[in-house]
């Protein structure tokens, strides 16, 4: 275990390779530095989670330099590995490396394909940096590394003004999230001088009563993080935009790892979160709004890629509320199960749309089937993971967040009605667009060009995520038992024995619903979301119910109010009265320097008279 | 000996006439030459100023003073009579108003 550091290390040397060697690399050897780092990680972070287990899940903390010494404040730059960051580190690698092989043929035709391997394993190895940190300084390195890769993916098409603009939009609203994490962590350091996570944990639970004011407050401010990053109300609106990325970025970024840092970090921060219910409500209601906005928008997106998007941030939504209602472990095992079959849907609709010459738009597709069957076959199988159809991994983690969540002390019943509402959308959204890129009407023709290596390597990480999908959830999370306060996810006791059945129907029932209205004309559906009194509601979900324009009056317009008005510097207009007026005496003195010996001769004798006066006493 | 004695007045107002003749000449002329020449008068009435004063107090002080602004009169030509042969090489003129290029 000794080799941990290792795990973050390989693919920073991939990107440090990458880098240096600045685009001069053949394709071949860039694939292979680029997903052969990965790789290697992966088969490392497999090996040291076996010796991990081995030794019987004990906590493990690795010291590899002494990053900071002051007088008030010692920062240890160490890895630290138990459950929780076992489970991040293995999805991280695991399912980071089947999308990098993905990606070695998804971006074959690609002219940029080095600086595209250099920024993926950066990425990486900076995720891998923030689930491995002992010290909240360290996890606040990684957390913005991941951001700025966030950053420079999105923008990887930097001639289109649009992803450009998508990558700043993603980095600004990230940022205010950040602001919430670097204040959280202030305050943690303020009141017990540390900022090591396990130290400040033994701290808090010894000194801070439950529902404290400070640990609220600094609880509430990790939350402001999470939700920045992980793409929650009211800090949400980046993520569809996101889906500008490339594909295999937006699997591995913007729906496996990066956007369940935020579920990481409050799982990883639990002892303060129970310490502080009012934090923990608020957890439970950011993750039920999100839920419900995001499943709603996601309805009515015709970019296949902007349908994933929100039920990824439904699916993260999911996630929040378990960690809200105390479902710790079942949430964690969701953000593990999401990675498998929401990697796999990305995936599997990235080989969809490279067959269709980058056509994203659902209403072109159509009919698919027959024609794609391995793109089929991932998508039905991601879909009915994400629908949670039983037996399905999804059906393993949601049901057993939906199933706690009816047991919590106070509103149970409210949570879970509210929280199986939307799965039935979740049904409904994901049935729809199973219906409409895979069946009907053929629109557009599908044309493979790829060569035969690029498309082994699209397909084989698809069948490994598929088998994952629909199997992951038989293995369970059983290493988080010793972490979380929950001790794992196991049956919870004295339900009505109707409730498992009625919260695994629900989702059925959604996706019975798009079925029937997607069967075949789907004219009824046509009419409806043509009708005069739908059609604007149609258009406030297709824009994530407006939250861009309502952020654009509050926000984006005052300030640009106030830099308008600014233009000229007004400060700078009190400084520049001070040199102007110097101006203005220098140029009247510059005046009497005319050149002219006579007005000289006439000044010296004016002066000269002058002084005469006063010598003599007149004046 | 039965001199007739100037008062001292009438010599120092003839002084500050002959000066301010000579001070209106170098403000008014523009013709370096004639610059020139006001100056002279300007010192010959303060070197008659000090004759005069050496004459009233009974001191040679006043003499010897003009002897020195004799010889500075002298020198002064002889360089304001170069500086006006240059004036007059590069302008063609000895008009003093060209020679400005010095203004701020």
């Amino acid at each position: 275990m000794n080799m941990l550091w290792l795990v973050p290390t390989l693919p920073f040397i991939g990107f440090l390779l990458l880098f240096v060697t600045g685009g001069k690399l053949g394709k071949g050897a860039v694939a292979a530095l680029g997903a052969g780092s990965m790789f290697l990680a992966a088969l490392l972070a497999f090996w040291i989670g076996m010796q991990f287990e081995h030794a019987g899940g004990v906590p493990f903390r690795l010291p590899v330099w002494q990053w900071i010494e002051t007088g008030g404040l010692t920062v240890q730059g160490a890895f630290y590995l138990d459950g929780l960051s076992l489970v991040m580190m293995g999805v991280i690698t695991g399912v980071g490396f089947l999308i990098h092989l993905f990606a070695t043929g998804y971006m074959a035709e690609e002219t940029d394909y080095s600086r595209f391997f250099a920024y993926m394993n950066l990425f990486v190895a900076a995720m891998l940096v923030l689930v491995l940190a002992d010290d909240l300084l360290v996890l606040y390195i990684g957390w913005e590394g991941v951001g700025l890769c966030s950053y420079l993916l999105i923008g990887y098409n930097h001639h289109i003004a649009d992803s450009v603009t998508a990558a700043r939009k993603a980095f600004v609203i990230t940022r205010i999230g950040d602001v919430g994490l670097a204040l959280g962590i202030f305050v943690l350091y303020r009141a017990f001088g540390t900022t090591q996570i396990s130290a400040l944990m033994a701290h808090a639970q010894a000194a801070w009563p439950s529902g404290s004011v400070i640990c609220s407050a600094a609880a509430l401010l990790f939350l402001v993080g999470a939700a920045g990053k992980s793409a929650q109300t009211p800090l949400q609106t980046w993520l569809p935009d996101a889906m500008a990325g490339p594909t295999p970025v937006s699997a591995l970024i913007h729906a496996a790892t990066m956007v369940t840092a935020g579920v990481y970090l409050i799982a990883r921060l639990h002892v303060l979160f129970m310490l502080a219910p009012d934090a923990r409500f608020a957890v439970t209601a950011v993750g039920l709004l999100t839920l419900f906005i995001a499943a709603f928008a996601a309805l009515v997106q015709t970019d296949i890629k902007r349908v994933l998007a929100y039920s990824t941030m439904s699916q993260i939504g999911y996630m929040f509320f378990a960690l809200g209602v105390g479902a710790w472990s079942a949430g964690v095992f969701h953000l593990m199960t999401h990675a498998f079959f929401k990697a796999l849907l990305f995936l599997s609709a990235g080989a969809l749309s490279l067959a269709l010459h980058h056509e994203q738009n659902l209403f072109r597709m159509g009919g698919l089937w027959r024609k794609l069957p391995l793109p089929f076959l991932g998508m039905a199988i991601g879909a009915a993971a994400l629908t949670a159809l039983p037996l399905t991994s999804g059906y393993f983690s949601k049901d057993a967040i939906l199933l706690h969540s009816f047991g919590v002390q106070e509103n149970g019943p409210i949570f879970w009605a509210v929280a199986s509402g939307a799965s039935f959308l979740t049904g409904l959204y994901s049935m729809r667009m199973m219906m409409l890129a895979f069946f009907g009407a053929t629109n557009t023709e599908p044309h493979d060009h790829s060569t035969a290596a690029a498309r082994l390597a699209m397909q084989v990480p698809i069948v490994i995520l598929a088998v994952l999908a629909l199997a992951g959830g038989w293995f369970g999370v059983a290493s988080l038992n010793t972490v979380l306060p929950d001790h794992g996810v196991h049956e919870a006791e004295g339900m009505p024995s109707w409730l498992p059945v009625v919260t695994a129907g629900i989702p059925i029932l959604g996706a019975l619903l798009g079925w029937l209205l997607y069967r075949d004309q789907r004219g009824f559906v046509t009419r409806v979301a043509n009708s005069s009194q739908i059609a604007p509601v149609k258009t406030l979900l297709a824009t994530g119910w407006g939250f861009d324009s309502i952020y654009d009056a509050l926000i984006s317009r005052p300030m640009m109010l106030v830099v308008r008005a600014n233009k000229n510097d007004l400060l700078d207009m009190l400084v520049r009265f001070g040199a102007g007026l110097m101006r203005l005496l220098h140029d009247l003195l510059a005046l009497s320097e005319n050149g002219q010996l006579r007005w000289y001769g006439a000044n010296m004798a004016l002066g000269t008279i002058v002084l005469l006066l006063f010598v003599v006493g007149v004046l | 000996m039965n001199a007739i004695v100037i008062p001292i007045e009438h010599v120092l107002l003839l002084a500050a006439v002959l000066f301010s003749l000579g001070l209106f000449g170098v403000l008014a002329r523009r013709n370096a030459l004639f610059m020139l020449m006001s100056l002279e008068i300007m010192m010959n009435s303060v070197a008659l100023a000090f004759i005069a004063g050496g004459a009233r107090w009974g001191v040679a002080d006043g003499q010897v003073m003009f002897l020195l602004i004799l010889t500075l009169a002298a020198s002064e030509v002889a360089v304001g009579l170069g500086l006006l042969l240059q004036l007059a090489r590069r302008f063609g003129d000895i008009d003093i108003d060209a020679a400005s290029d010095l203004h701020g």
